[in-house]
């Protein structure tokens, strides 16, 4: 595939933004989880609460970045015609290195206290988890939302002809400036602070983003195996329908103990339960998807990433979500690294790996070298998927102790019981850390330099002869995917009964960590692995298609929508 | 299944359908969302509490201004670094805490909080007195006392001036009286003694009280027992003993020295000097400190105690 309309090159460099920001967000967790070891750490000149600030900045950025990216990149080709106002985006990229930078002298003063009210609005840093840039930069950001907003939605068709991709774009791009409004205002209730503090962050992730996510993820599938638009456009309604039924009483589960009523507890348990079902969805239809045309993958590194994206959607956001969002589990993992597990999985898995396909899918278009050397990018995909599932892991089994030590025991030392308790997945999560921080700069070296390298001839040859497809490699059928799937969920259910069982009288009374340990201990290891061997399983399947025998087409579940 | 999937003019009555169902589930939300912030709630507010002068709404803006949030959780949300914050005014006290904030650097010895209690807001804010009626009724500063005062934390030293710990304490006590529907949980795996063996397997109460431990009787040089002092008293939680600045300004070097003076007057660091910075520390401010942040030492510590401490300081060069 060529470039089809030049304005499509300007999402080139909001990847390459997205690259470097990525890398210096990871390099801020390494530094973060050095000092979860030792707290002393640059103490005074890095304290942990601005690093963390700026962790958690950077990573919105860079994924927002991702996600203007591979809008830019498919806009043009959903409207079928070039982006109007291309100095509007030119101007949005400047804009956004400029918030950067200024964020990242502004979240220091919280060292010193300072806030820089005026009008009784803190104008510098705000010193809210997530929402941590000052008024300054949150309305530029809004400014910034807008741009892109007003891009696409002038470089969209009329509204009579959109589809369920136009429609999930437009709604996102929307909503995306419309959420963020809800964080621009001082609340000093703290209860009716936190409630509005959600709006942004749940209804974005689990609101504006995944419709983004699902909208992308289905228009990559058109672009990449030729997917039926219409079947797309029936999964991506139905994705958006099912987030949005689910998400909007959802919210409920942020709250449950911010000092809001006891009826939460049941509304949210109730419908953020069934937020999971359209990433099910999802996964299911990348699963039809990949499998409509049965031609070798061109694109390797972008297919592993929407692959990987997907699966760790409904892995990390789907399970790791659903285990906490009871209100009778959630009392546990609450405020403990249980919930930092999660965070990791699901933000980076389903929307930095997003963000990631779509380089790769678009840099080699975009450069003129289709035929790209993929090795690079499968190592990068390898190392960050490893690297985060580890990391999840570290943070999930430290948190159970977490929760053992600080709830259940009630000792709140943190520099005499509780890290002392949780020292060994401490120590890991820099380890893991360092996976992932590897694969990050591989990926960055290797998109910055795609097309500019040289390219071994061997290697070339190598790549070419496929592996023939039995044993590992067979065809995936779909019944073969639902045992996987089951799986997952096993596990899920193990996990969930283990943060449940902190709740019966013989570990909460009598004080024994033995059956949440266990199922724990089972239940995390057990769902990162069937991850981790699902995705290679998918992979080794797909590589090997070229000498593949044709699919049964009775393995297409869903009709075909016409 | 007469409507197949497929069928379009099954699927435009379905994704109508979607549509209504989804406004329902926003009226629904927006009830819910009305019914928890209606007054007849009862819920705490931050403008109705106080801690002496101080307002809980101040409060909540110094804590976001040094970004609390991004190393402690509160009502469970932030960072985990360290503990939550929700009720620790309501464990530990509004004495324990004006010990602390100043140095956070270091815990609290009993002597330290003793000094808060005679403050008058302290008496306001508890109704106690006595140190003994303090840690009663605040056992969460009991607990912390003995197995940490004395020694060093995790937490980096914050430059809070009097003001904004008044305001954090108040804030703090807000959030304590919030009702947060019981959380955190409750507690009900015993006496501290038993959760302390079940966490580590032994008894880790007398290795880890550092200024509870050895009491060495009353050292005959006045510098030994100076030297003592400060421990006991919690001063060095923020005084150095070289020249550094920690809280408060370092001691090495500091006798006969030139200070100079908030007021822009200079004295000399003699005997006098010292013993009134000790007794009365708001009396003369040095140059650069706010003034209200030490508490008075005058009715804590007897004559012979100051003299001690002043020798103590005579000891210390400036390195
Ligand atoms: C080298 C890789 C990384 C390391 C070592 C790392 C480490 C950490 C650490 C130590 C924390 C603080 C947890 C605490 O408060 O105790 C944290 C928080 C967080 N990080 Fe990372 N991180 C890494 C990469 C990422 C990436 C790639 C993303 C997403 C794009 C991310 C998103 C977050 C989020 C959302 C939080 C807040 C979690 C919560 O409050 O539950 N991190 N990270
Ligand atoms: C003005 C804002 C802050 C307030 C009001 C505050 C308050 C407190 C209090 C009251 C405690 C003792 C809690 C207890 O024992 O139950 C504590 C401990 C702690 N704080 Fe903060 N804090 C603040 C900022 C910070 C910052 C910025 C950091 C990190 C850079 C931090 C890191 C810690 C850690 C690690 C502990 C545990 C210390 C240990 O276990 O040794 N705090 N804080
Ligand atoms: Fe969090």
């Amino acid at each position: 595939m060529q470039t089809e309309y030049q304005t499509q090159r300007l999402s080139l460099r909001f990847f390459m933004l997205m690259l470097v920001l990525f890398v210096v967000q990871v390099i801020y967790g390494m530094i973060l989880a050095a000092q979860q070891v030792d707290p002393t750490i640059l103490q005074g000149w890095l304290n942990f609460n601005v690093a963390r600030a700026e962790h958690l900045n950077l990573g919105i950025m860079w994924i927002v970045c991702g996600f203007i990216g591979a809008i830019l990149f498919v806009a043009p080709l959903l409207a079928k015609r070039e982006l109007v106002a291309p100095w509007l985006v030119k101007f949005l990229f400047y804009a956004v290195i400029g918030i950067v930078i200024w964020n990242f002298f502004t979240q220091f003063l919280a060292e010193r206290g300072i806030a820089g009210w005026w009008l009784g609005q803190p104008w510098l840093q705000q010193g809210l988890e997530y929402l941590e840039a000052g008024r300054i930069a949150g309305l530029l950001i809004l400014v910034g939302f807008l741009i892109l907003a007003f891009v696409v939605l002038r470089t969209f068709p009329r509204v009579r002809e959109w589809n369920e991709v136009h429609w999930g774009l437009g709604l996102g791009v929307g909503a995306l400036a419309v959420v963020w409004v809800f964080g621009l205002f001082y609340v000093a209730r703290l209860d009716l602070q936190e409630y509005f503090r959600w709006f942004v962050v749940h209804y974005w992730v689990e609101g504006v983003w995944e419709v983004i996510h699902i909208s992308l993820i289905g228009y990559f599938l058109v672009l990449m195996f030729k997917a039926d638009v219409k079947s797309v456009g029936f999964a991506v309604f139905w994705g958006i329908a099912l987030v949005w039924l689910s998400g909007l009483i959802g919210n409920a589960h942020h709250y449950f103990w911010i000092g809001t009523p006891e009826f939460w507890q049941f509304w949210g348990s109730l419908f953020s339960a069934l937020e999971p079902l359209p990433l099910v969805f999802c996964f299911w239809h990348i699963y039809l998807d990949a499998h409509t045309n049965k031609r070798p993958l061109e694109n390797a590194p972008a297919f592993y990433f929407l692959l990987g994206s997907t699966v760790l959607e409904l892995v990390g956001a789907g399970i790791l979500g659903f285990v906490m969002t009871f209100a009778l589990t959630n009392v546990w993992s609450h405020g403990t690294w249980v919930t930092a597990g999660h965070a990791h999985l699901a933000l980076f898995g389903t929307f930095g790996m997003l963000g990631i396909a779509a380089a790769y899918y678009a840099t080699p278009i975009l450069r003129k070298v289709p035929q790209f050397d993929p090795r690079l990018g499968k190592l990068g995909f390898w190392l960050v998927f490893t690297g985060v599932l580890g990391m999840a892991f570290a943070f999930a089994i430290g948190g159970t102790v977490q929760v053992y030590v600080y709830r259940i025991l009630g000792l709140d030392w943190f520099g005499g019981d509780v890290n002392r308790a949780m020292g060994t997945y401490k120590v890991m999560l820099p380890l893991f850390g360092l996976v992932l921080s590897t694969g990050a700069g591989v990926l960055a070296y290797d998109l910055f330099t795609l097309g500019r390298r040289m390219r071994p001839q061997a290697a070339v040859d190598a790549e070419t002869t496929p592996h023939p497809a039995t044993g590992w490699r067979r065809p995936l059928t779909g019944f073969e995917a639902g045992i996987w799937l089951l799986l997952m969920w096993l596990f899920g259910t193990i996990i969930t009964l283990g943060l449940l069982s902190f709740n019966l009288p013989h570990v909460r009374v009598a004080g024994d960590p033995t059956l949440p340990y266990v199922l724990a201990g089972v239940g995390y290891p057990g769902l990162l692995l069937v991850t981790l061997l699902f995705v290679w399983r998918f992979i080794a399947s797909l590589e090997a298609r070229a000498s593949a025998p044709a699919i049964s087409p009775l393995l297409r579940v869903l009709p075909a929508q016409g | 299944m007469s409507c197949g999937s497929g069928d379009s003019s099954c699927e435009k009555p379905r994704r109508r359908a979607a549509l209504v169902l989804l406004g329902l589930m926003a009226l629904i939300f927006i009830a819910l969302s009305v019914f928890s912030f209606l007054p007849s709630r009862g819920q705490a507010t931050p403008d109705t509490v106080s801690f002496g002068p101080y307002q809980a709404n101040d409060g909540k803006r110094v804590f976001q201004a040094y970004n609390c949030m991004g190393c402690h959780t509160m009502v469970g949300n932030g960072a985990y670094l360290g503990p939550d914050l929700t009720e620790v005014y309501k464990h530990a006290g509004p004495a324990w805490l004006a010990a602390f904030l100043p140095s956070a650097g270091g815990w609290p010895t009993e002597a330290a909080v003793r000094a808060q209690l005679l403050d008058p807001n302290q008496h306001a804010g508890t109704g106690t007195d006595t140190i003994d009626a303090y840690l009663q009724k605040y056992p969460g500063a009991a607990a912390r006392i003995q197995r940490r005062g004395g020694g060093t934390t995790l937490m980096p030293n914050l430059p809070l001036s009097k003001d904004e710990i008044g305001q954090l304490i108040a804030y703090l006590k807000y959030t304590s009286a919030m009702n947060t529907e019981g959380w955190p949980p409750k507690v009900e795996a015993g006496t501290l003694d038993r959760r302390l063996q079940l966490a580590h397997g032994t008894v880790a109460l007398a290795q880890a009280a550092p200024a509870a431990a050895a009491k060495p009787a009353a050292a005959s040089d006045p510098a030994a027992l100076g030297a003592q002092l400060v421990k006991d008293y919690g001063c060095v939680a923020c005084h150095a003993s070289d020249d550094k600045r920690l809280v408060g300004p370092g001691w090495g070097g500091l006798y006969e020295s030139s200070v100079s003076l908030a007021d822009g007057s200079k004295v000399t660091a003699d005997d006098a000097y010292l013993a009134e910075s000790i007794r009365q520390p708001n009396a003369k401010i040095v140059a650069g400190y706010p003034p209200g942040v030490m508490p008075a030492y005058d009715t804590l510590l007897k004559t012979e105690e100051v003299n001690a401490i002043v020798a103590y300081l005579h000891t210390l060069e400036k390195q």
